[in-house]
């Protein structure tokens, strides 16, 4: 216990992170190899991020490809490191048997494996999916396949085995098959003869083993044995495989898994005749066979043999139902139990009346108010609000009675100079009748009085106002401008959540597993994603114009106030204010407008929850962080952060290893304690802030206003995180690694140059006139 | 002004329909009196037509600033000239262009003139006016729609009558001449020499043999007087066995008369020959087998050469053409409207143009060929109908592919003028420069630099180029001062330049090569026109900047960092000196060409091919190219508000460090030197 306690302090998270590509330059190389691999880098923990990763570094220098297989067989080490950080433009892989750091020190002495192929690794360097090089180390596996994702796979795992050896050295050595864990998790079961059949590679036969935080399968066919980890918390639903009728081929009788981040799994069990003939023996009938092996599938596929391998096939079934939807299951998210320990303490990043107060709060005309200390005027609010300061309490209490769940116009933001302001809230109770409430009206002119500099303000209704017109038939609707005195209602178009969930849906299919090239473009204009982004990134545009240019406030609303204005109000201060495009600002910008505003995490993305065709189930957080790289893609320099953190944040959405994103409200939240048993999400990243850190990120662009182009053609699929599975979707090589290997670069080259200038100094006094001859 | 647009933010949004009716927001020049304002004209040029108060417009621009001046039609350009300050976006666009020596900021080529349209007073739609068209009486507006895929309209709402109607004669009967000695092809000034073989002597194909070290050709001289054939250049690389007579007789037997020639080769023997395809009338297959069974015996090995047709497996002229027109409606919008709607539908109406998957397929045929020259030592031969269009796209791609000097500016310089130029591409035809071939134009040369700009991607540090650099050459191509893209072959511009030569005895006829952009340091024109005070070289600072690869000098440095490299760096023996010597030329002050024309070039070495993904879903629409001048219409009120970041590009940064190391560098080495002297 000792020595894992040990180990997982080295660790990071059981996550699957990004891994934070090119840390240091010199790692490039082997960041490429593995992403290239698609489909085990989903996986998981990264816990090696970056400084064990430093560590590998150096001992991979030293232990040279060759020390690779062996340190495999010593099994344990899993560089989920890699996972997906898909850099790598020229992401083919570098040859087997080339370590990372002599791919980048070509010039530097290769070893006679690498230099048997350095043509080939220059080829394998420069271009994706090359066709492979003839490969000295792989040739001994036992794949045959020329397939060239196969190749590449096979390389990326040696390169796997690198960093791996890296990764963990000084903990103790595993059994081959028993994985890892994060602190908290157990092995609950374990399958042996299963066969992962990987869209891109080709089946693999392996140990399936479920934990009660994540499955992880691990095939030892290829040497470094290849794996797979997901966390349950991504499993959407589980199906089986295959019946009577269609079973009878290899492979096509099991389990497949959907998962939350846009890809699917399939497992097969291997086809025991005598199973299959025990079964033919008893029920004669063949409808009835079916039925009865429908069944068994799912329960754990062959339960009729009593022998320990199905027993232990079934058991790792029922498991991996059991820990993938705990909450049908009345079970404790893993988040209660995963207890790491962090240099940061996440759960103070953000405090309300602190954030208030940076804004410059309260003022004349806001102030603070703990009305809802309770959670009674609202329950899906936070506690502290800020409002108007001509309003009393009793003023909100009658303005809450007027609004869709008494979410009442709050505080979102201020402009620090203009008082120009964003509010939020949900849908007034119009009706059919038209109801009007005075106390709601004055408020909002309260709103308008407060910012000297205009005699407007502006409503932003999310929603298309065909929708916002149809609501009125179930008690909602919107301001009339009629009742509004000098407000000016605007509709921005965007659509529900069901019509964004369809949208998910469509995209998937067109990105996974397989890209139809011939119609790549027209598909994805058909799955109407990126419309819906230009369509949220637009409206966002709009309120941050009307408030930094108009100096005119906006108060935002869609139906409920949760989804659609949360997207809206978080984008165009992310827009506005340079501070949420810091590391901790765009953490405190989460915990605001997201989680204490009461989008619906747990509704949404239906944590630990079975059922999968839930109408609440929706991609609307999704939605907004691909807006934020969409921004980030423009702006290069003004965020403090990568897309790799992006990436981690969405990965952590379905994790459930964190306590940040469960539960629905603020007051849930507290009701379970969350804060105090379970771990931030933002304690992983401010403890890990380096990884995340973007090079290029200039703090001067703090005060700067970002206005992104929306139009179409300016947009573009995030395919790092969309089509991150597929090895052959090349990935765009992001910027700042460039960026992050040329300082490096500068800094190698600075240092030569100062010892060269040393040693000139030095034999100068001595002997100048050689030395000075020598080197001109 | 600022108040009005505050008074009425939704009035803007809705008046696009009516070009007349647009309010019009116009700042007003001031004491200029008309009569004095003249056009900058190059030694030559005459002007031919004038109108004043003429507003020109920015497409584009929700709240529909024009600005005024005096539009002038000379024999070489539609200039615009008015004290007003210009645009950034113009501004921009302009200090990175390759005409910016000869051209002012408002200035259009004749030859860059697509279309023009008209805007009459009684009817609110557009009209396309052809060279022959009927003038009406009156025109309100003409609308330019040039090659660049750049919209500019022009009000005459203020001009006096009969100015707009011969202003736009003017440019009608000027901008599509009937031949192309008609354009304004030579200026006067001599150019400076851009250190580029032109592939016209026999030495330089010489050398090219040599630098490849492609053994059995040789050079003949017997298309001397262009006798044998037309399209090609006075010396030809043909298999080392053919005797000068047998070439001419299988000359006769393919199409233009134009014998199949080698352009590239690898040391081990795989040469890459382009080829003609037989001539129709002629139904014996003999001639082509026979040079078939020579490139044949030229491999050292005897191996099979491999044949690309690439007829069949690319798309036609008339396709290229086809997407073309479809990308060009996609990309000049009228109005905001227009745009946006083209804009929900921009991806469906890109796959439709099926231009990306025209490069996808351009790409892959070259990756193949690649391939079979890399890996199968086949020599390669590329067979297209006339043997000047897609051949060409496809034999630069494969040594784009394949050689490193190719990816080189100087390299890449030599590439186009060997394949493009001398090997005699019809631009003329194909990019229209005359009235009379608008069936036979189709952009093969904007399908080529899309294929390149796809490698450039790709490869973010495989080429010294930027895209930039490519669109670049694709505006360049419309500019009638830059010889090299304007006829249809090395014999039409010795005839061209003979023709001007005839008519002004006295002048001396240069003809520019586009190369000696580099070799400039000044601009023929002064500046001083668009009152921007604005230095030269700044302006050629930041052009170089935008063409040279930020990301190639880094890898030049990196190859530095590597210990003991610095150290190496005074031998002239080490590599570490070639590099340093590259870098030196790249970014020192002197700033010529990318490099000193004197260096040698090194031998071809094949160091592994560039791969690429050929799958459209890992194509890019090239929207620097397509959209250089499209800026989205604007949804907000201030454009210009201080507190706003502009989008620079990431490379501003990288070019910082750059230059530093460069700096760091070269203090090291002079505190050497001077050491050195000192002793």
């Amino acid at each position: 216990m000792a020595a894992r306690g040990q180990r997982s302090a080295k660790r990071r998270s059981g996550c699957f992170l990004v891994m934070f590509s090119g840390v240091k330059p010199d790692k490039r190389s082997k960041v490429k190899g593995i992403t290239q691999l698609g489909s085990r880098s989903s996986s998981s923990s990264s816990h090696s991020s970056n400084s064990n990763t430093t560590r590998s570094n150096s001992s991979s220098g030293s232990g040279g490809s060759s020390s690779s297989s062996s340190n495999n067989k010593g099994g344990g080490c899993k560089s989920h490191s890699g996972s997906s950080s898909g850099s790598s433009s020229g992401s083919g892989s570098p040859p087997a048997g080339t370590p990372p750091h002599t791919q980048m020190a070509s010039h530097e002495s290769l070893n006679s494996e690498s230099k048997s192929s350095s043509l080939n690794s220059k080829l394998g360097h420069e271009s994706g999916g090359s066709p492979s090089p003839p490969k000295s180390a792989c040739s001994s596996t036992s794949t045959t396949s020329t397939d060239h994702h196969h190749t590449n796979h096979q390389v990326s795992h040696v390169l796997t085995a690198t960093s791996k050896m890296t990764v963990r050295d000084g903990s103790r050595t595993l059994r081959p098959d028993e994985p890892p864990l994060v602190p908290g998790e157990q092995l609950e079961g374990t399958a042996r003869e299963v066969t992962y059949l990987c869209p891109y590679v080709g089946p693999k036969k392996g140990t399936l083993s479920v934990t009660n935080y994540r499955l992880i399968f691990r095939s030892p066919e290829t040497d470094p044995p290849f794996e797979l980890e997901v966390p349950l918390g991504v499993v959407s639903r589980i199906e089986k495989v295959g019946g009577a009728n269609t079973s009878r081929g290899e492979n096509s009788y099991g389990i497949e898994i959907f998962c939350k981040d846009i890809r699917n799994l399939r497992f097969a069990h291997k086809q025991n005749d005598s199973q299959y003939s025990m079964h033919l023996k008893r029920d004669m009938h063949i409808s009835v066979f079916r039925r009865y092996r429908v069944r068994h599938n799912f329960a754990g596929y062959g339960a009729s043999q009593t022998s320990e391998e199905n027993h232990s096939r079934r058991m790792v079934t029922e498991k991996l139902l059991q820990y993938a939807f705990p909450a049908s299951h009345k079970l404790p998210f893993f988040a209660f139990g995963y207890n790491e320990q962090y240099q940061e303490r996440g759960w103070s990043v953000y405090e309300p009346i602190a954030e208030l107060k940076r804004q410059g709060l309260p003022t004349e005309s806001w102030r603070i108010t703990r009305i809802n200390e309770q959670y009674e005027l609202c329950e899906t609010y936070p506690a502290v609000w800020a409002v108007p300061a001509a309003a009393s309490d009793n003023d909100l209490r009658n303005v809450a009675a007027f609004r869709s769940r008494g979410r009442i116009p709050v505080l979102s933001w201020i402009h620090p100079e203009s008082q120009a302001t964003i509010t939020r809230c949900a849908q007034p109770l119009v009706g059919v009748s038209g109801k009007r409430s005075r106390d709601d009206e004055a408020y909002i002119q309260h709103i308008m009085d407060a910012n000297a500099q205009s005699h407007k303000i502006f409503i932003m209704d999310a929603r298309p106002s065909v929708n916002a017109v149809a609501n009125k038939a179930k008690g909602g609707g919107y301001e009339s401008e009629d009742a509004y005195q000098n407000a000016e209602v605007q509709f921005l178009d965007i659509h529900n959540i069901h019509v964004m969930r369809e949208s998910l849906r469509k995209l998937q299919e067109v990105c996974y597993p397989h890209i139809d090239n011939s119609h790549w473009l027209s598909n994805l204009e058909a799955t109407h994603w990126l419309d819906h982004i230009r369509c949220v990134l637009s409206g966002a545009l709009r309120i941050a114009d009307k408030v930094e240019s108009h100096k005119t406030s906006v108060v935002v609303h869609c139906s409920d106030g949760w989804d659609r204005t949360a997207q809206l109000t978080a984008l165009s201060m992310l827009m506005l204010d340079g501070y949420y495009r810091t590391i901790p600002g765009f953490a405190v910008l989460l915990e605001k407008e997201w989680l204490s505003f009461g989008h619906k995490f747990a509704q949404r993305v239906g944590h630990g929850d079975d059922r999968h065709q839930d109408a609440d189930r929706s991609p609307v957080f999704l939605q907004f962080v691909d807006c934020v790289w969409q921004i980030l893609k423009q702006f290069p320099h003004a965020f403090q952060f990568t897309e790799d953190m992006l990436i981690t944040i969405l990965d952590h959405l379905y994790s459930c290893l964190f306590g940040t994103f469960l539960y629905n409200s603020e007051r849930e939240r507290i009701e379970k304690e969350v804060k105090t048993k379970t771990v931030s999400l933002w304690s992983l990243i401010l403890s890990n802030k380096a990884d995340f850190e973007n090079p290029l990120y200039s703090a001067n662009t703090k005060h700067h206003v970002l206005f992104p182009r929306t139009s179409m053609r300016h947009l573009c699929l995030w395919d790092k995180y969309y089509c991150r599975w597929n090895p052959s979707m090349r990935q765009q090589e992001p910027v700042h690694i460039r960026y992050k290997e040329l300082l490096h670069v500068k800094e190698q080259l600075e240092k030569h140059v100062d010892e060269l200038r040393k040693e000139l100094a030095a034999r100068q006094t001595h002997d100048s006139p050689r030395v000075a001859s020598a080197i001109v | 002004m600022n108040s009005h647009r505050k008074g009425t933010p939704s009035a803007r949004f809705t008046t696009y329909i009516d070009f007349e009716e647009r309010p019009i927001d116009v700042p007003e020049e001031t004491n200029v009196d008309e009569e004095k304002i003249e056009p900058h004209l190059l030694p030559g040029e005459i002007m031919i037509a004038r109108a004043n108060n003429v507003l020109k417009f920015a497409p584009l621009k929700a709240n529909r600033t024009g600005i005024s001046g005096t539009l002038f039609v000379t024999n070489f350009k539609v200039s615009f000239v008015t004290s007003l300050p210009v645009e950034t976006k113009e501004r921009d666009m302009h200090s990175r262009s390759l005409q910016n020596r000869f051209l002012g900021v408002h200035d259009v080529c004749l030859s860059e003139v697509d279309m023009v349209n008209q805007f009459s007073e009684d009817s609110a739609k557009k009209k396309r006016l052809l060279y022959n068209t009927q003038m009406p009486p009156r025109l309100s507006g003409l609308q330019l729609v040039l090659k660049s895929l750049r919209v500019i309209n022009f009000s005459f709402k203020f001009t006096p009558t009969g100015e707009d109607i011969r202003v736009a004669q003017a440019l009608l009967h000027h901008a599509f001449p009937t031949s192309i000695d008609h354009l304004f092809l030579s200026c006067g000034y001599a150019p400076s020499s851009p250190g580029i073989p032109d592939f016209c002597r026999p030495a330089d194909w010489e050398h090219e043999l040599q630098r490849t070290r492609c053994p059995n050709w040789r050079v003949s001289k017997h298309n001397e007087f262009f006798n044998l054939c037309a399209s090609l250049p006075t010396v030809l690389v043909v298999p080392r066995d053919l005797l000068d007579a047998q070439l001419e007789q299988a000359a006769q037997h393919f199409q233009g008369t134009r014998p199949p020639v080698w352009c590239w080769g690898t040391p081990a023997g795989a040469a890459l020959v382009r080829m003609a395809q037989i001539s129709p009338s002629i139904t014996d297959k003999q001639q082509e087998n026979r040079m078939m069974g020579l490139v044949h015996r030229c491999h050292p090995m005897r191996l099979q050469p491999k044949i690309f047709d690439l007829d069949q497996i690319l798309p036609s002229l008339k396709e290229i053409q086809i997407s073309y027109i479809k990308l060009r409606e996609l990309h000049t919008p009228d109005d905001p409207t227009q745009f946006w709607e083209q804009d929900r539908h921009y991806f469906s109406r890109l796959e439709s143009s099926r231009w990306l998957s025209h490069v996808s397929k351009c790409l892959e045929v070259a990756q193949n060929a690649a391939t079979a020259i890399l890996h199968q030592n086949s020599s390669v031969i590329l067979q297209d109908a006339s043997g000047c269009d897609l051949s060409a796209v496809i034999s630069s791609l494969v040594q784009l592919l394949l050689d490193p000097h190719v990816r080189t500016i100087r390299g890449f310089h030599c590439l186009i003028q060997k394949e493009w130029v001398a090997l005699g591409h019809p631009f003329t035809k194909r990019l229209g420069h005359t009235r009379n071939q608008v069936e036979e134009q189709s952009p093969v040369w904007l399908l080529f630099l899309d294929c390149v700009y796809q490698v450039s991607l790709q490869h973010h540090t495989a080429l010294e180029f930027t895209s930039e650099y490519l669109v670049a050459l694709w505006h360049a191509a419309h500019c009638s001062l830059h010889s090299s893209f304007m006829f249809n072959s090395v014999s039409a511009k010795y005839s061209a330049s003979d023709v001007l030569q005839r008519e002004n005895p006295q002048q001396p006829i240069y003809l520019r090569p586009v190369w000696s952009w580099w070799a400039e340091n000044k601009s023929i024109i002064e500046n001083e026109q668009n009152g921007s005070d604005e230095e030269p070289l700044d302006c050629k600072t930041s052009a170089r900047e935008a063409f040279l690869n930020v990301h190639y000098i880094q890898k030049l440095f990196k190859s530095l960092a590597i210990s003991g490299a610095v150290r190496r760096i005074s031998d002239p023996l080490s590599s570490a000196y070639h590099t340093w010597q590259h870098i030196d030329c790249l970014m020192g002050e002197t700033r010529q060409l990318p490099y000193d024309p004197a260096t040698p070039i090194v031998p071809l070495q094949l160091d592994g091919s560039l791969r690429l993904d050929t799958s459209l879903s890992n194509l890019r629409p090239w929207l620097n190219c397509f959209c250089a001048w499209l800026s989205e219409p604007a949804m907000l009120t201030l454009n210009d508000s201080e507190s706003l970041l502009k989008d620079s590009s990431p490379a501003s940064h990288h070019w910082s460090h750059i230059h530093e190391m460069y700096n760091t560098m070269k203090d090291l080495l002079s505190q050497n030197l001077t050491n050195g002297a000192a002793q």
